[in-house]
């Protein structure tokens, strides 16, 4: 009997697929969520809600930050809020390729942004939708599946020798791939150098805002 | 409670809103500028200190795995397993 050939992987499962360096990168982030949500007062249930329907790390950590430091709720999601606007650059850019889709854009978190910018141009429009949907879905589940470990489970995790400190460059080597193809485009260039000047200064969300409106504004030489 | 509902309905529509629009002026390069400035703030955290070296160390062995391997996955972990052992 011939063998079958094997099958082209759906849509679907090639961005599920793409997403396991974003949810290798995710997952001890996410514990250490979990566990800070802990730390912080809040109920286990309560720091799952968040990751389940806010799915924003940073902003996540900071309107925990602000909860600990005794702020009150509103001014923490207010400030968290402030973070997440650079979520703002993300649709416009990825539009073209994911017209008709806008409910997706609850997965548009840094880095399913950079991983769908990097692979979608190069997928039939047909199959765009369904790859980014696996690759959100990868990430969110991910996010919370480190959660819940975090949060509920998770004061025997302290400790483990060795595994925090290569979790933690994770994100970093992510990112450095899919900056390599940028990194000569001066425009991108001189938008993250003038972000990275910021974050020096201690102020990292209003980097990353600037380098989209910056990005935005200007045209390629 | 109400104040985590209200950060991730603004949240999302942070995101929705701006891919709702059907016009508007085109984004040219403002993806390529974020995942630069990503990169960048990610990989270094202020003030400047000895961990840079042992950043960019790692970051090197990052880029050399993807130039031999051209593997995603493979690059990261890597590059995670170099900067633990740096």
């Amino acid at each position: 009997m011939a063998a079958l050939p094997s099958p082209t992987p759906s849509p679907l499962r090639q961005g599920l697929l793409a997403a396991w360096p974003v949810a290798l990168g995710y997952f001890p982030v996410a514990v250490a969520f979990g566990m800070a949500g802990a730390g912080a007062g809040l109920a286990p249930l309560a720091v799952q809600l968040l990751s389940l329907l806010v799915f924003a790390g940073a902003s996540q950590f900071a309107f925990l930050g602000l909860l600990a430091e005794g702020a009150s709720p509103w001014l923490a999601a207010g400030v968290a809020l402030l973070l997440n606007l650079r979520h703002a650059f993300y649709g416009p850019a990825l539009r073209p390729y994911l017209k008709g889709h806008p409910l997706l854009a609850f997965f548009l978190t840094d880095e399913v942004f950079a991983v769908a910018l990097k692979f979608l141009p190069g997928l039939p429009q047909a199959a765009r939708a369904g790859f980014f949907l696996g690759l959100g879905l990868g990430a969110y589940l991910a996010w919370n599946l480190g959660t819940s470990l975090g949060a509920f489970g998770a004061a025997r995790l302290k400790g483990l020798p060795g595994a925090g400190e290569a979790l933690s460059f994770a994100l970093p080597a992510l990112f450095l791939l899919l900056a390599l193809p940028h990194l000569r485009n001066p425009v991108a260039l001189g938008a993250g150098l003038l972000a990275f000047a910021l974050h020096l200064l201690g102020q990292t969300a209003w980097g990353l805002v600037l380098a989209g409106v910056l990005g935005f504004l200007w045209r390629r030489p | 409670m109400t104040p985590i509902l209200v950060l991730a309905l603004g949240t999302f529509l942070l995101r929705y809103l701006p891919w709702l629009g059907e016009r508007g002026p085109s984004p040219d390069q403002a993806g390529p500028a974020l995942v630069v400035a990503l990169f960048l703030v990610s990989a270094f955290g202020p003030p400047p200190s000895w961990l840079w070296a042992k950043t960019l160390a790692a970051l090197w062995v990052v880029f050399l795995t993807w130039r031999l391997s051209r593997h995603l996955g493979l690059s990261v972990l890597l590059g995670m397993a170099a900067y633990a052992l740096f």
